[in-house]
């Protein structure tokens, strides 16, 4: 037997303001979601195999970082700049932001040596240009291989195999629960219909929910892997 | 003009090529119950995302009680709380739908975000745990249930805000076959009261009494 108030319409006016909160935090988590998520369709167009691109990129990294000579340098960002011209102005934008920001970093931190030191502020301003290409090239890097097919590259350099496990795995993990994290918070924006003046204990809860399901994940992983003759050797993998 | 209608609707989720929905169209009158059938991946949970408006489509247009529903239209805060007030969305996985700290505090949370005095959140607490049958639940920390009790948890939560439209994702998964009774008799009676059904199910033998079109999805 229904309740009178359910057999009635509300006559509701919800308030003008509040309740924005988790809205703005479920963009938030997509956009660091979509930096780690599989990019199907930019990698079909820099097809290079990972293992050969990630090799590109230690070279260039270490050539970058240990070069003295300014036109190795000039040379390095004039192939960087041109390759990153011919992307779409949204992917373009994203890794150039990312590459300023570190190079503001790095500035703030130079900054000291530099009032102290003003002949030093070539080397400096050098120093602040190779931040600027090497976040770029790891940027380039990052957008144009799935996380899989690096971990894959990352094989092929024998790096060890309790690395690659760890590291793939904390991927995976971090996909599936920030996943749940958008879930929770996409059906409070549902029912989160007025003014949400305890949004810190809803926070808590969606944490606390987030914790307690990586806890139990983590557990039936750990069976699911014991059932198939998991015996805590990670060299066999 | 229905109540709700869709028309040529085309969605495609990111990074895919072929669209999930393509010139898809339908119309639910006010007080209608409507079953959507198909198999797995032929948009029906997609089609309950542009419903509930955390979708949209790249082409056609979804209009509800006459208003145009656009990204831009619920980007206004009052819209979207009065659209999110007025359609009601069950989830598939219960567990998505469960933040609170104690079974009662997870149904108080949407009468609370009304603005309602403590006594009425109190009532409506009361009435939806009773319709469920979850008076026992009621201190209990919502994930330590099994998954029959999630969901009931998590459709009485929907209900406490009393929606007029009812989306609902395989509403009888994971329950018994006592629950399932139950909730047909509890969808019977509020498709008496005048609430819009509309629900994706692979069970419309168990509703075959309640709607009034069937929708199949290819």
């Amino acid at each position: 037997m229904l309740p009178e108030w359910m057999k009635e319409s509300d006559r509701y006016v919800p308030p003008k303001d509040g309740g924005t909160f988790a809205v703005k935090t479920i963009k938030t988590i997509g956009d660091i979601m979509s930096r780690v998520k599989v990019q199907r369709g930019h990698e079909k167009k820099h097809c290079l195999p990972a293992e050969l691109k990630l090799m590109i990129l230690l070279v260039l990294l270490v050539l970058t970082s240990v070069t003295q000579n300014g036109l190795v340098l000039m040379g390095i960002a004039a192939v960087v700049l041109f390759y990153l011209s011919t992307w779409p102005a949204r992917d373009l934008w994203g890794i150039i932001k990312t590459s300023l920001s570190a190079m503001a970093l790095s500035f703030v931190i130079l900054l000291p040596a530099m009032i102290m030191n003003p002949a030093g502020i070539p080397n400096n301003l050098v120093l602040m240009t190779k931040v600027f290409f090497c976040v770029s090239m790891v940027g380039i890097f990052n957008h144009t291989s799935q996380w899989n097919h690096v971990t894959g590259a990352l094989a092929f350099f024998h790096i060890p195999g309790i690395f690659i496990f760890t590291l793939d795995m904390t991927l995976k993990y971090m996909v599936l629960l920030g996943n749940l994290i958008r879930d929770l918070l996409t059906s409070m924006t549902l029912r989160a219909v007025g003014r949400h003046d305890r949004k810190y204990a809803s926070v808590g809860g969606v944490m606390g929910v987030t914790f307690i399901r990586g806890t139990e994940m983590n557990t039936r992983m750990y069976e699911a892997m014991k059932c198939r003759g998991f015996t805590g050797d990670y060299g066999k993998l | 003009m229905s109540f709700i209608e869709l028309r040529d609707i085309t969605f495609r989720y990111e990074g895919e090529e072929s669209p999930v929905l393509s010139g898809f169209s339908m119309s639910a009158e006010r007080g209608s119950c409507l079953i959507i059938e198909g198999d797995n991946g032929s948009g029906k949970t997609t089609l309950l995302r542009i419903l509930s408006a955390l979708s949209f489509p790249e082409k056609g247009s979804f209009v509800f009680d006459g208003c145009d529903i656009t990204e831009k239209y619920m980007k206004v805060n009052m819209n979207s709380k009065l659209f999110h007030k007025r359609v009601g969305y069950l989830f598939q996985d219960p567990d998505i739908m469960l933040f609170n700290a104690r079974v009662r505090d997870e149904i108080a949370f949407g009468p609370r975000q009304m603005g309602l005095g403590d006594e009425e959140v109190d009532k409506r607490v009361r009435d939806c745990m009773e319709l469920f049958d979850i008076e026992k639940l009621s201190d209990k920390a919502p994930y330590h249930l099994s998954g029959g009790q999630k969901k009931r948890v998590a459709f009485a939560s929907v209900m406490a805000l009393n929606p007029e439209v009812l989306l609902l994702d395989e509403p009888y998964a994971g329950l018994d076959r006592k629950s399932r009774e139950q909730l047909t008799a509890f969808l019977t009676e509020l498709k008496r009261a005048g609430k819009t059904l509309l629900i994706a199910s692979h069970d419309s033998e168990i509703l075959s009494g309640i709607y009034d079109e069937r929708l199949v999805m290819m």
